[in-house]
């Protein structure tokens, strides 16, 4: 059969990137293959995946914030943020917690295997509006993975942005991911990163409390300063009353919500938040477009 | 161009029948039970089309059908050295030229409302497109208005100015048509023995029943001063809470309404190498609606369930659309045994809005 295909995008701040998708079919997923898998822990893999149609990977970008839908055989769909940066094309790739029955299939994933995928869905992180800032990222958990997409992006376009700090907290020390890469560009002097975890135990010597701690030794210069958040909805509201208590204007503090997503392109109904459909208004927000944090 | 004709009642048997030989037909047809419901009409002459009761079902069931099979899947583990294998299969709906007759003025102005979220949003769902694309609308408009009606405080009645193809007032013997689509007018230039010209006398008839149409209604609902309280303040929680305690969440006042799009997509095993994505009705009342993974819900299902579908016909969608989307039919009025219908919402909230909505919490 015959396919249209979109015509080819880049990824560009600003921009967004929109859907590729076969036949004017915007349900029908594309077929992906496992290229490689990570695992950052016991319950976190990241998975390397590429279109099994060349045109695809030439064609299809994203920007961090995104997300796509995943679809494994008998599971459905569940709706992924991509952790890798556009600006390394080839390859995009998802960083998955095992939380249910699609997550779990995931797991069970070798190299090699085949997914679907359909995406990417929703609006990008406001680089325009960062560019020229320092960039205060604040994640806890699973939260790290769109943030990290953000950070190496910023990383390949290190020169439009100020200092790049990263407060990072987890459960315990074995829940955090991405680890390395960013002690790696800590080393490097890219970028200064702070973690915590909420209990003392005895492989760990770093800091323990909430990740709300951390910032208590961040100076806030408000103006010059953004703020990406992300993580679990109470983390979420706690960093951001926080960090408005320390004067950052509310429209400075970004953040990503979740809610139960079927289709990704705002008809289903299933992520309604207020009179706003996460999947196609967000799922990237200002703290000022919340209409409250209680509901987080 | 709009133009106007007259179609002998005794002419319409005969119209009918030419149309269904190079168009499926639906209209209202009472079965054996006794309901009315817009039915696919086989054999014309033995059908019973009902135009003296409201529909029971609206239209939307055959553009956006109750449950849908949107793809198949195949996972193969063994084709490619051991690698898992996986691949969709597009099942589009055939593209059927069809004539719904009889559809009444809050039904089509609820087919303009599913055109616009399923075809003019961010992405065209090609499933409803080609249901409903090659698609013909007669419709009537209301002489006298049925019991629960209340269209003409929703503004989609009970005669429209516009998005069907052919209008049609009962003025006794004759229909006094409208066109209104290019493909109405292209109907009444296919069949001009059928259709005739009208009288200055025809004309004013048709106006005459169109006044008095909105005259008859029975219910009185105060649906702009509710969309008014809305925009101004939070509903009062008594209200929202009474209401969500009271539904049992049998999901029917989203299923029976023509407005509501709210749908589920799930994947079903058929063995253990395949399977189907179907996609069904779902709503937003329903417990389960926004359950995320750990059992995590942003939404109390006891105290908040009703909110999100009064703030979504009374609220949200006139912020993005301009007007509110409930067009007045009345069926959830019929359909809830609980009382948790938009009516009792409407007349609940402008009771409490007499003395303001702030001094409520
Ligand atoms: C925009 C967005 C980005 C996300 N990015 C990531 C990511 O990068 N990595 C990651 O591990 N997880 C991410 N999630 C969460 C992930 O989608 C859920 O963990 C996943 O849907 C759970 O599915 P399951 O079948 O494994 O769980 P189950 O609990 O078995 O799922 C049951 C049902 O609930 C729905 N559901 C459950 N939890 C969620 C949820 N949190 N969000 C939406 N639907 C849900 C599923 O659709 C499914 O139908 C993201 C969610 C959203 C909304
Ligand atoms: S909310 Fe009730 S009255 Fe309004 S369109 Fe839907 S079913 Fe009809
Ligand atoms: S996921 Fe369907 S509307 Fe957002």
């Amino acid at each position: 059969m015959m396919r249209n295909y979109n015509s080819r995008q880049t990824a560009k701040p600003g921009k967004k990137p929109v859907p590729l998708f076969a036949d004017r079919n915007a349900y029908l997923p594309l077929r992906a293959i496992i290229k490689d898998i990570v695992e950052e822990n016991e319950l976190v893999k990241t998975f390397a995946v590429v279109f099994e149609d060349e045109i695809y990977n030439t064609n299809f970008t994203y920007l961090p914030g995104q997300f796509l839908m995943l679809s494994m055989p008998h599971c459905g769909e569940a709706p992924i943020s991509f952790s890798s940066s556009p600006s390394r094309p080839g390859s995009f790739s998802l960083t998955i917690r095992k939380a249910g029955k699609l997550t779990s299939a995931v797991h069970e994933l070798q190299p090699g295997d085949m997914i679907g995928v359909r995406g990417p869905y929703g609006k990008p992180f406001p680089f325009e509006e960062m560019r020229r800032h320092d960039l205060l990222f604040v994640a806890g958990g699973i939260g790290m993975a769109p943030l990290r997409s953000v950070i190496e992006f910023c990383l390949d376009y290190r020169a439009d942005y100020g200092d790049i700090k990263v407060l990072y907290g987890c459960k315990t020390p074995a829940d955090f991911c991405f680890r390395q890469d960013l002690e790696k560009w800590a080393g490097e002097g890219l970028i200064t990163t702070r973690f915590t975890v909420d209990a003392a135990c005895e492989e760990w010597n770093g800091c323990v409390g909430l990740v709300t701690d951390l910032l208590d030794d961040v100076t806030i210069s408000a103006g010059s300063v953004k703020a990406l958040v992300c993580g679990p909805g109470v983390m979420i509201r706690f960093v951001a009353e926080r960090l408005l208590r320390s004067g950052l204007p509310a429209g400075d503090i970004i953040t990503t919500l979740e809610r139960h997503m079927k289709c990704g392109i705002g008809v289903c109904g299933h992520c309604h938040y207020d009179s706003r459909m996460i999947c196609t208004d967000g799922p990237v927000f200002t703290v000022s477009q919340l209409p409250d944090l209680e509901s987080l | 161009m709009n133009r106007n004709f007259i179609l002998k009642k005794d002419h319409l048997q005969p119209l009918l029948r030419k149309l269904s030989k190079t168009h499926r037909l639906v209209a209202p047809v009472r079965n054996d039970f006794g309901d009315t419901l817009f039915t696919e009409i086989t054999r014309l002459d033995s059908a019973v089309i009902d135009l003296q009761n409201q529909p029971q079902s609206s239209l939307k069931s055959f553009f956006f059908p109750q449950q849908e099979t949107l793809c198949s899947y195949i996972v193969d583990k063994k084709l490619n050295k051991g690698k898992m294998e996986y691949s969709f299969h597009a099942r589009l709906p055939e593209n059927a030229p069809t004539v719904f007759f009889g559809v009444r003025s809050c039904d089509m102005f609820a087919v303009m409302y599913t055109d616009m979220i399923f075809l003019h949003q961010h992405e065209r769902d090609i499933y409803y497109e080609q249901r409903r694309d090659s698609s013909i609308f007669i419709s009537i408009g209301c002489n006298r208005p049925f019991a629960n009606c209340f269209c003409n405080a929703t503004r989609s009645g009970p005669f429209l100015d516009g998005g069907f193809d052919l209008q049609l007032t009962d003025l006794g013997d004759r229909w006094f048509v409208e066109t209104g689509r290019p493909r109405g007018v292209r109907l009444t230039e296919e069949w001009p023995g059928f259709f005739t010209p009208v009288s200055e006398d025809d004309k004013r008839k048709q106006f005459q029943a169109e006044l008095e149409a909105r005259g008859l209604f029975r219910k009185l609902v105060h649906v702009d001063l509710a969309v008014k309280l809305l925009a101004e303040s939070e509903p009062p929680e008594r209200i929202i809470e009474e209401l969500s305690r009271r539904c049992q969440d049998c999901g029917g006042c989203a299923y029976i309404c023509p407005t509501c799009t709210c749908f589920n997509i799930s994947d079903l095993a058929l063995n253990e190498d395949s399977g189907e994505r179907i996609r069904s009705w779902d709503a937003c009342t329903f417990s389960g609606f926004t359950l995320m993974a750990g059992n995590h819900n942003p939404v109390n299902a006891a105290s908040e369930r009703i909110r999100k579908r009064f703030l979504h016909k009374l609220r949200h969608d006139v912020e993005k659309h301009g007007r509110p989307s409930c067009v007045g039919c009345g069926r959830c009025v019929e359909m809830c045994f609980g009382g948790v219908d938009i009516v009792r919402f409407i007349d609940m909230l402008t009771a409490a809005g007499e003395n303001g909505l702030q001094g409520e919490k």
